[in-house]
């Protein structure tokens, strides 16, 4: 593949839930102001994975990470890395919306405000309206910025969860399946989204929907029984993958 | 073959649309063995019959095009499954344009009635029809068994069709300049043995697709070409 400017680096990680050995020796680059998703059937460890670069695993104790996950040439696994500003630089979007029980407007203002990144209401307001356009959800909801983020359809409670996301200028976007519980126009909508979120973010997206993956990404990595089988050109992958099993899978023939 | 598909239903969409391809192969060989002999025993009865069966290749043409867009609307196919159906897209286009021209064949077999057989150019062209349609009894069989060094000699024989070709070109020229008389009948052999040539190159075309379909590569060098310069300029 050609040499683009690599966001994140992964080498030789390992990870254990107990005694489970979940990712086998996975290294990988991910490029920067692009799109990758990552493919496989349940359980095969790209959720694992994903959960990594944020380092959302240590939250689990049986959980042990190996190898070197880098940020920008940055180990995140250093022990002077604070994972909460680690998660301000590395945004994730989960399956599904969970839009704090508070306002659409406190949904969004909540992350820059702990992180302090506005003097006064009025820096606070413009965050919040930059990152509600972001999200493609300003038109919907400025209006109704004082009612609460629960009361949004659920495409919408996504988008809220994606300007959540974006809100603390993060520089990867992380997604775990962003939208196997919305219907085929909110899809249709995160997907659009996505395509312009990536001039801005290195986005890394899990998705069970092959053709999602097609659609959304321009890189593919195909993981199977917590190894990295393939990696490579979305195009490359689904009409000529090198693999044996990426072939298998992608066309139906293994779960 | 290839392992089955989780969901049955695909396995049979795509076996229906490969056995339908099989089907008009099998339809348009028979076409040109017999226009070839309707040809050589100037038969207008089994002429007509080739004309009119060329229908059932033009409508098993349009069914599997049928198919192929339903399989691609409703299972989306990827990978080796995707280029599945692209090259039976293309495969079936190819053999339309054979059996095309096995009806061309066909037609100007009723129009040769009554006139001289010109010895010699007859048998070559006779000869030809026949390399060709080995040609794509090879190629079919490559098809169906996924073998892509077979389709790769179909390929390369197209060179021997287009010097049979060059060398029936000169042929007729000859009986044209000695006997203006024969010129009415030449040009019709001429416009068979045209015909035939670009029935091989159709041939080739569905060599090439067979290696897509299975390697996901087309074949990179230039194929051999037989020199053509003195007949493309007619």
């Amino acid at each position: 593949m050609t040499k683009l400017p690599i966001k994140i680096s992964a080498k030789n990680v390992d990870v254990f839930y107990g005694a489970a050995h979940a990712i086998k020796s996975v290294d990988v680059e991910i490029a920067d102001k692009m799109v990758t998703s990552f493919i496989g059937p349940s359980g095969c460890g790209k959720s694992t994975f994903l959960r990594c670069i944020n380092r959302m695993n240590d939250t689990i104790d049986v959980c042990r990470v190996t190898g070197d996950i880098m940020i920008d040439m940055e180990d995140i696994y250093d022990r002077r890395v604070d994972p909460v500003q680690l998660r301000a630089k590395v945004g994730m979007v989960f399956q599904k919306p969970n839009p704090f029980p508070k306002s659409i407007y406190d949904n969004v203002a909540y992350g820059p405000k702990i992180h302090g990144m506005a003097r006064n209401k009025l820096e606070l307001d413009e965050i919040v309206e930059k990152s509600l356009r972001r999200a493609a959800l300003w038109d919907e909801a400025k209006d109704r910025l004082q009612e609460p983020g629960t009361g949004l359809s659920g495409g919408q409670q996504q988008r809220l969860c994606i300007a959540r996301a974006v809100a603390t200028e993060p520089e990867v976007l992380l997604m775990d399946e962003p939208c196997s519980a919305l219907d085929p126009i909110a899809t249709a909508q995160i997907e659009q989204l996505i395509d312009e979120l990536r001039s801005s973010y290195c986005v890394v997206i899990v998705t069970h929907s092959m053709a999602q993956a097609s659609r959304v990404s321009d890189r593919t990595a195909f993981f199977h029984l917590g190894e990295l089988v393939e990696y490579g050109y979305t195009s490359h992958i689904f009409t000529n993958p090198s693999d044996k099993r990426t072939e298998s899978y992608i066309t139906g023939r293994i779960g | 073959m290839q392992e089955q598909h989780i969901s049955t239903a695909f396995d049979r969409d795509l076996e229906g649309i490969q056995s339908n391809i099989m089907k008009m192969g099998g339809l348009v060989e028979a076409a040109m063995i017999d226009s070839a002999r309707a040809l050589k025993n100037r038969d207008v009865e089994l002429a007509e019959r080739v004309r009119g069966d060329d229908k059932k290749i033009d409508a098993l043409e349009m069914l599997i095009n049928e198919d192929c867009a339903r399989l691609i609307a409703l299972r989306a196919p990827m990978a080796s499954d995707l280029r599945a159906v692209l090259s039976v897209m293309k495969i079936a286009g190819a053999l339309e344009r054979v059996g095309d021209y096995a009806k061309n064949l066909a037609k100007r077999t009723s129009l040769l009635i009554g006139s001289a057989t010109i010895d010699g150019s007859e048998g070559s062209l006779l000869r030809m029809i026949k390399e060709v349609e080995a040609m794509l009894g090879d190629v079919l069989n490559a098809y169906v068994a996924r073998n892509t060094d077979l389709a790769l000699a179909v390929r390369l024989r197209d060179h021997t069709v287009d010097q049979m070709y060059n060398g029936l070109f000169r042929e007729i020229l000859t009986h044209m300049m000695e006997d203006p008389r024969k010129i009415s009948t030449c040009m019709h052999l001429h416009f068979i043995a045209k015909n035939v040539e670009r029935m091989g190159d159709h041939v080739t075309n569905i060599a090439e697709q067979v290696i897509y379909s299975v390697s996901g590569e087309l074949p990179e060098d230039a194929r051999p070409k037989g020199n053509l310069a003195v007949a493309d300029d007619l």
